[in-house]
């Protein structure tokens, strides 16, 4: 872990005579100094020593400690020279620096003084940790909150975005006895990456990208080609902490993309035959790629025109355009246009022939001359939309409606554009550092008030994903063939309906219209879908218990309820509703929720542990206060 | 009460026979089809919408047969043209003849026989508009058009994008006052505008039909009844406006669910009647509940179904075909299931889609149009007709917008309205649910009686 200790020592060294001393006396101590250092690195709210170490100060008779800057901490002199203290746990999110000093008297009334400059760091607590990880991991599992526990955000958020990349592409399997994989063996991949990798913030950053830069391989061609769909989220997961136009030309020439919104074979116009470009694409990465219908203001508002209306950020003319950008592409190491390799997980090449010469009108009045090739029409093109005023806040606010709350607050989502127009150092579209701002922010970290409807309601797959994790979630064939995810979740990884995702950023259930508030995520949670994950949770509990089936199928998914049952069994009920408290509920469950989960549990106490456990698990599963992510 | 055989319990209540004084909220909450004046079975009326999405290529299912119009269609259509159109003779010839596209061939026959109608050259329009005002801008556009979701839900609310939007078929049933059944209002397609209005939300049917619910399921043992009383405790205690959201829709949801269930174990099977595509399976369900309906004490109902796929900007020639054949295919079995019950006069079948496509081609598919073709189905319609304005599919036309994105010469506010007015609108509710309206000289079309 880097970083994990910057204590800034600054010294200086006081050695003057105290009360007048007499520079001829003979017994005067020789270059007296002293030295202090932290027994530990400080953080918020724990305990640390200063320790003072003198040498050639001859006998000391004195030493007295004080505060010489940083927020005020209460101490006892203690004529040591060692200074126990604990620095304020405010909530603050910046680290606070203070300056202590000591000042050693020796037996000549020579004083000699140290000053220790240092920066005391945030120690999440676990609640705040377990709050962080909600909103940026897949689904923690208790061991990962304990990790977290005691070191600040920055250093967790660090040692996260310097992992190495859990790819998806190598996981993918054949089916047992097949020559090909399939849909289902690249959803095996995407639980095994999902379950297991230690990068889950990169995971969670990708998954999030996955509903915003959507391809899905439902009910299309695509379902054949897992391969390309895994390394489709393979482009997102490198990109993840990268930049927004690097990933945008890695997605725009992906064959997986190609196929989906159609821009791979795309030819130029043909005006004997009445045939032009392919539109699709050219719109779509328009409407839901980058910039959206209707020009923003920074904080994620409509800018409106003189009679109140909103402003349309393009017309057919730029579609038009786009659309010649996108023709002479398809699919890598073709033998020629006509023979393609059909290879999902190599980028497109263009073929100039098949590539419009004619000019092309693009955004702010950009028009790119005919007769340029394809490659630089793209890039110029890529560069024209990733410029434009609106990607950081339209992008922006999708990602904190992905990872922390469904209405974040216009400022919010101001800091957030803001920081992907110019990350610090003058880099437009640095995605690690737009993530970093999101998660780091004092409406994410809830450092100052806390509005109402904050938070957002977890996507059903989420759920699963923490409760699998948690419980070591896994077959005997070590396979996870879920086959009918849009039944038991209302959603797919990588499988959605349409480009416009499970569910639009804007989705207003009814009765949530008068409080003029979003909730994404519920435009799935209709009747069929909600009773399928009320089936889907029990069932998962109740009848997958790892320690009480003993003959489960090749296939079936177990979860295993040891760990819990032992608390339960050894330290008693509260103590496992204590940890469900940190692990499920951030350390925010409710009396009233406690005093549920007692309930269910006295209705079942004359049934196993493992039984108990599960159903202490099904009511924590389907309880609102776990479906919303605080 | 407790919770005693729960399922009798139900039924009882579906058919009004338990005291409302032995009620809990819960239960009354779950029961509302008592608060509905019970109508006669002979003024019973549903609406069945099948929303085609991604934007149907309407247009290619009426083909010219001859003459200036198909030279028209061979020049715009190119390669995606279609031959061999199953040839139709509406009540109002249309010039050089119109054929069915030969996918269609299982519903030519309700064509044929009065039973089925074509709304032609119909798509979101807020008052007419000749190409050199489009143009000039100087009459008023549509908002967004050719953006999928934008025109989706224009079709769905009968109207432009205001600050709070609702459906017209959930309006229509409060203004019926027949909003408060739940099953007055099912969707097979998941939530959705057209459903959703101030005082109405659909409940969304699993196309399979009854569904248990797994932790409810040993409703006799005292055990389960009080796991359930804990739990309905819990939902009903949130107070975070999301989670209340959500536990207050699961709530109502396993409710109505386990109302449902009651209600379709004496549904009609309709063995071997419905095929195995997607569409067929929701409209199964469909007509099940519509079997059933008199349980539900209601006097109308409307249903929502969808069917994906529709956005064809690729490999066309393949995907449509299949398409309007598993859409046909529907209609028909459907069609079939409703004189089986005895029901054609009273339930209406019509189409929506997000758009129609353009004429000219991108290769080997179409992109985003608007006006288009929509299909009208039931006893009540006055079939075998075309409605609207069969628009010629001629290349920069005097319709033609440019690359064959035809501007419609008939508003989808008009034919919603024809359909809402036959469900028991009054012309004034028509027009107050379909502003537009007043920008056209006819509020709707004589498809119905």
């Amino acid at each position: 872990m880097r970083n994990l200790v910057t204590i800034a020592l600054f010294l200086s060294l006081f050695a003057c005579g105290g009360g007048g001393g007499d520079e001829s006396n003979p017994s005067q101590p020789q270059n007296p100094s002293v030295e202090v250092e932290l027994s530990q690195t400080a953080r918020k709210g724990q305990p640390v020593t200063l320790r003072a170490k003198a040498s050639g100060v001859g006998t000391i008779n004195k030493i007295e400690w004080r505060q010489v800057a940083g927020p005020i901490i209460s101490f006892e002199q203690t004529d040591s020279l060692e200074l126990p203290i604990t620095p304020a746990s405010n909530a603050e999110l910046a680290a606070d620096s203070y300056t202590f000093e000591v000042a050693i008297t020796n037996d000549q009334q020579q004083v000699t003084r140290q000053q220790l400059s240092f920066e005391v760091k945030r120690a999440m607590s676990s609640a705040q940790a377990a709050r962080l990880l909600h909103q940026a991991t897949l689904g923690p599992k208790g061991s990962e909150i304990t990790h977290a526990t005691g070191v600040s955000e920055e250093e967790w958020l660090s040692e996260q975005m310097q992992l190495p990349i859990t790819e998806h592409l190598p996981l993918v399997q054949n089916y047992p006895d097949r020559d090909e994989p399939n849909q289902i063996n690249r959803i095996d991949a995407w639980w095994k990456a999902s379950l297991n990798a230690p990068d889950q913030l990169r995971q969670r950053v990708a998954f999030a990208l996955s509903e915003i830069l959507v391809v899905s391989d439902s009910n299309n061609a695509l379902r054949g080609e897992p391969e390309g769909m895994a390394q489709y989220q393979d482009i997102l997961l490198k990109h993840a902490f990268g930049n927004y136009r690097e990933l945008l030309e890695e997605v725009t020439l992906s064959p997986v993309m190609g196929t989906y919104l159609s821009h791979l074979g795309n030819e130029k116009a043909d005006e004997a035959l009445n045939i032009r470009p392919d539109e699709n694409y050219a719109r779509e990465v328009m409407q839901l790629f980058t910039i959206g219908l209707a020009e923003l203001n920074q904080d994620g508002s409509p800018k409106l025109d003189g009679e109140g209306n909103t402003i349309a950020t393009y017309g057919q003319d730029q579609i038009e355009g786009f659309a010649r950008v996108f023709t002479g592409w398809t699919f890598g190491a073709s033998a020629r246009w006509k023979r393609p390799s059909r290879n999902f997980t190599i980028p497109m090449e263009a073929y100039s022939d098949y590539h419009s010469e004619k000019e092309k009108v693009l955004l702010n009045g950009e028009v790119l001359a005919g007769g340029q090739s394809a490659e630089d029409d793209l890039s110029a093109a890529l560069d024209n939309l990733f410029n434009h005023a609106n990607v950081g806040p339209f992008i922006g606010k999708q990602l904190i409606q992905r990872l922390v709350t469904s209405n974040p607050t216009p400022q919010y989502v101001e800091r957030i554009a803001n920081v992907f127009d110019d990350n610090g150092s003058g880099v437009r579209g640095d995605l690690g550092a737009v993530v970093s701002a999101i998660l780091l922010d004092e409406e994410a970290r809830q450092t100052s008030g806390v509005l109402n409807y904050y938070g957002k309601v977890r996507e059903p797959l989420l759920r699963t994903v923490q409760f699998w994790r948690e419980l070591d979630a896994n077959s005997p064939a070590n396979l996870y063939f879920t086959w009918s995810l849009n039944d038991s979740h209302g959603q797919t990884p990588l499988g959605s309906p349409s480009v416009f995702n499970f569910f639009r950023p804007d989705y207003q259930p009814a009765d949530l219209l008068e409080l003029g508030i979003v909730a994404p995520e519920l435009q799935i949670a209709n009747d069929a879908a909600l009773i399928g994950q009320f089936n889907n949770q029990y069932s998962n509990f109740l009848w997958n218990i790892k320690e009480v089936i003993t003959e489960p199928s090749d296939k079936r998914i177990l979860l295993s309820m040891q760990n819990h049952a032992d608390i339960l069994e050894l330290q008693g009920l509260e103590a496992l509703l204590d940890y469900y408290d940190t692990l499920f509920y951030s350390g925010a469950m409710s009396t009233a929720q406690r005093q549920t989960l007692r309930e269910v549990q006295d209705i079942y106490a004359d049934w196993g542990l493992y039984h108990q456990v599960a159903l202490l698990l099904f009511t924590v599963s389907v309880s609102p206060d776990y479906v919303i992510q605080l | 009460m407790n919770y005693k055989n729960r399922r009798e319990f139900l039924s009882l209540c579906l058919k009004g026979g338990v005291s409302m004084a032995a009620l809990t909220s819960m239960q009354l909450k779950a029961m509302t089809s008592l608060a509905t004046p019970a109508a006669s079975a002979g003024d019973f009326k549903a609406l069945v919408c099948i929303f085609l999405k991604g934007g149907n290529d309407s247009f290619n299912m009426l083909i010219p047969q001859s003459g200036d119009p198909l030279d028209a269609y061979l020049n715009s259509r190119q390669n995606l043209a279609v031959s061999d159109a199953i040839a139709i003779n509406p009540t109002t010839a249309v010039d050089g003849g119109i054929g069915l596209n030969p996918a269609l061939s299982p519903i030519a026959p309700l064509f044929n026989a009065q039973n089925l109608a074509v709304v032609s050259g119909v798509g979101s329009l807020v008052a007419p508009i000749t190409l050199e005002q489009y143009k000039a801008k100087s009459a008023a556009i549509p908002n967004n058009l050719f953006s999928h979701n934008d025109q989706q839900s224009t079709w769905m609310q009968g109207r432009e994008k205001e600050s709070i939007n609702y459906g017209w078929g959930g309006r229509i049933l409060e203004l019926l006052n027949q909003n408060n059944n739940f099953g007055s209002n099912i969707s097979l397609s998941g939530n959705n505008l057209w459903q959703t209005g101030p005082n109405a939300i659909p409940f969304a049917m699993n196309k399979s039909g009854i569904t248990r619910v797994h932790a409810y399921n040993n409703s006799e043992s005292p055990r389960t009844q009080a796991l359930r009383q804990q739990l309905e405790q819990m939902f009903n205690q949130a107070s975070h406006p999301l989670a209340k959201s959500y536990s207050d829709k699961l709530d109502t949801s396993i409710g109505n669910t386990e109302q449902l269930n009651t209600a379709l174990e004496s549904a009609s099977e309709f063995t071997d009647v419905f095929s195995d595509s997607n569409l067929s399976k929701q409209l199964l369900a469909v007509a099940k509940t519509l079997s059933v309906q008199s349980q539900f004490g209601v006097g109308r109902q409307v249903f929502f179904v969808g069917m994906g796929g529709f956005d064809t900007h690729d490999d066309q020639n393949v995907n449509h075909p299949n398409l309007l054949m598993q859409l046909s295919q529907a209609m028909a079995e459907f069609d079939g299931a409703m004189s089986t019950l005895g029901l054609s006069n009273q339930v209406t079948t019509f189409t929506m889609s997000d758009f129609g496509r353009t004429l000219s081609s991108n290769g080997d598919g179409t992109d985003h149009g608007w006006a288009g073709n929509q299909l009208v189905m039931g006893g009540a319609v006055n079939g075998g007709e075309i409605y609207g304005s069969v628009i010629e599919q001629a290349l920069d036309s005097a319709y033609d917008v440019g690359g064959g994105r035809m501007i419609p010469q008939v508003a989808n506010e008009q034919y919603f309205a024809s359909l809402a007015r036959w469900f028991g609108l009054s012309d004034s509710e028509v027009l107050d649910l379909f502003p537009s309206l007043s920008n056209f000289n006819q509020t709707h079309l004589s498809m119905f009686s």
